[in-house]
């Protein structure tokens, strides 16, 4: 790589997609950081590889192509993890990463095992569930499809003796719109602190296929489900209002006189409040005289941590 | 000309293994002799890693402890030979950081400046940031004395870690006390990135203000050492640098690349500055220390606040409202 830093004129993947001005990077900077970090925290670990779980989004694409450039694409393996109602599209994206890349790459369909527990709603054969499988909601759905996904990849992880790379970037995690232990699980998270309109403006800079950071951000969870439309938020709006909130500590009424409108405020302040157990480890009672988290304080990589 | 090669050891040090530093220190010494330098410096807690939390008290040493002394060994001159016969058999001064236990236990974040064989000077830190991500004043005790060095170098130095350069009075006291070369060790984690500086980096632009502004204002020779690398989720950004005293950077080590930077400086710069820009002769301290005394009073509502509002509490000079 070269030089690090300087002032650019013109942000990375302009014209791509609509990029708030204070939540602009330099993405060298960026880029540098990260690739550091996730060689820094596989050392440490005592590992060499990594497995990542490749949905077609931007997300784990951009985490495919930064640990690839970390630790060469031979160490990487993608995983693609379908349900059989998500898109055939998403699977083609998935696939031209990995080929892009030029790393391992394997399909796990995991409709079986959702199925074998829910049941098959369109021909009233009960899972493991029961009867009532046979009418969860959506939410229920998607929590167990990515619990999922998290256990086929730590399994593989096993397999291919490699680190499970988080994918969560800082506006879904913010608001909660994750699954706890399913996505939000991993061992080393590289982009958990950018928001999605930098995840844009790094994957644009790293060559993430044009076609992936253009198109609309879904869990894609049923057919024509977008993130934005489920929110009534539109990311570059949404990332806005956690920075002034979040990052640039502003009041209510500071975010009221910027021109955030009050309904908007009212709505992520409160997906921010209440996710906040999805973003911190479970707390323990406290009894004897050293407990971990409180006055047990250890750094994760400490000497002897890693695998030998 | 007084010319001096200092050497920058912009280095990763490994979290909680102090024999795996020390053993690189030592290699790095030797680098740095058969490289030239007079001075090599080492970045805070290289030693020992930064994010330490209860691993502080294990990789602790007192200032008697073999290890350090053994480091200290290595700054002498070889054994029979005229001190500079050859640059790697001629001494060095090395400023090195670890963990510092006193006689009374408690663990201190230390530097040290190592020459002739031993330890010339210690310098403990004197401000513990325990706010944001920083959590330092839960795991050790701040320093209490502040003291410029002589040296080897034929010129005093002024040995600060970190924090204690976001506190306006200590470039200037060590300026003051005799130094003339102000060196602050750091393990500096990166954060606030930005587009629209001119490194990319918030923290950065911070600390390359503050160098050149207090060579400036002491007219002094500044070394900065900053750490590489990455514990936990912090990553350090390096940019070690070193600024003469008329405020200009000589030498800008690049952001996040580990490496030992050669800088050859003229430490005749000083004398050439002060003369012309004589700021240190001209310091009021008597005005600093009547105005200070009176603070310290007024804060402590020993004496009535001459400067606030009517109804102000003691030590604020604005009243609630």
């Amino acid at each position: 790589m070269s030089a690090v830093g300087g002032p650019r004129a013109v942000p990375d993947g302009a014209g791509l997609f609509d990029l708030p001005p204070e939540l602009a990077i330099d993405t060298d900077v960026a880029r540098r950081v990260i690739i550091e970090f996730i060689r820094g925290q596989l050392r440490q670990a005592g590992f060499e590889r990594a497995v990542v779980g490749l949905s077609g989004g931007i997300d784990s694409a951009l985490v495919a192509c930064l640990v690839a450039e970390a630790i060469g694409p031979e160490q990487l393996l993608c995983l693609m993890l379908p349900y059989r109602t998500s898109a055939a599209a998403s699977r083609a994206d998935a696939e031209t990463v990995i080929r892009q890349l030029g790393c391992a790459g394997d399909l796990v369909d995991i409709s079986p095992m959702v199925d074998a527990y829910f049941g098959w709603p369109e021909s009233g054969v009960v899972g493991a569930a029961g009867t009532e499988g046979l009418i969860a909601s959506a939410l229920r759905r998607g929590n167990v499809m990515a619990r999922i996904r998290m256990t086929v990849l730590y399994d593989r992880s096993v397999t291919w003796s490699g680190l499970v790379v988080g994918t969560s970037n800082k506006t879904e995690s913010l608001i909660g719109y994750t699954t706890l232990f399913g996505d939000a699980a991993s061992a080393l998270n590289p982009i958990g602190d950018l928001y999605k309109s930098q995840v844009r403006q790094v994957a644009a800079a790293v060559g993430v296929p044009e076609a992936i950071i253009r198109k609309a951000p879904s869990a894609d969870l049923w057919p024509g489900q977008t993130d934005e439309t489920e929110a009534g938020f539109s990311y570059p709006e949404l990332d806005r209002l956690l920075y002034w909130l979040v990052d640039r500590r502003r009041s209510v009424e500071e975010l009221d006189a910027k021109g955030f409108a009050p309904e908007r405020i009212a709505w992520a302040m409160k997906a921010v409040a209440g996710s906040e157990f999805k973003r911190q480890v479970a707390p323990i009672a406290k009894l004897g005289p050293r407990t971990s988290g409180v006055d047990y304080l250890y750094p994760r990589r400490r000497p002897g941590s890693a695998r030998t | 000309m007084q010319p001096l090669r200092i050497a920058l050891a912009q280095i990763a040090p490994r979290l909680g293994l102090l024999d795996e530093n020390l053993a690189h220190h030592h290699a790095l010494i030797a680098e740095a002799r058969t490289g030239g330098a007079g001075l090599v410096v080492f970045p805070e807690l290289g030693l020992t890693g930064y994010l330490l939390q209860d691993l502080a008290a294990e990789v602790a040493m007192r200032l008697d402890d073999p290890r350090l002394l053994e480091l200290a060994a290595a700054t002498a001159a070889a054994p029979g030979s005229a001190n500079g016969d050859t640059p790697a058999s001629g001494g060095i001064s090395a400023i090195v950081s670890f963990v510092e236990e006193s006689a009374d236990h408690r663990l201190f974040i230390a530097v040290a400046l190592l020459e002739d064989g031993r330890v010339r000077h210690v310098q403990r830190k004197l401000f513990l940031p325990t706010y944001g991500l920083f959590d330092e004043r839960r795991f050790f005790a701040a320093g209490d004395l502040l003291r410029a060095t002589p040296s080897g170098l034929g010129i005093g130095v002024g040995l600060s870690v970190c924090e204690d350069f976001w506190h306006l009075a200590v470039p200037q006291l060590l300026a003051l006390d005799g130094a003339q070369l102000l060196v602050n060790v750091s393990s500096s984690p990166g954060r606030d990135l930005a587009a629209l500086n001119e490194v990319g980096l918030g923290t950065a632009t911070s600390w390359r203000t503050l160098l050149r502004t207090y060579a400036q204002l002491t007219t002094s020779f500044v070394v900065f050492v900053n750490r590489v690398g990455v514990d936990e989720s912090i990553s350090f950004w390096g940019g070690s640098e070193v600024i003469g005293p008329n405020g200009d950077a000589v030498f800008s080590a690049p952001l996040y690349d580990e490496g030992l930077y050669f800088v050859d400086v003229d430490l005749g710069d000083v004398r050439r500055e002060r003369i012309a820009l004589p700021l240190l002769r001209d310091e009021r301290l008597e005005l600093a220390i009547r105005e200070l005394d009176r603070i310290v009073s007024e804060r402590a509502g020993q004496t009535e606040d001459s400067t606030a509002e009517q109804g102000a509490e003691p030590g604020l000079d604005v009243a609630a409202r």
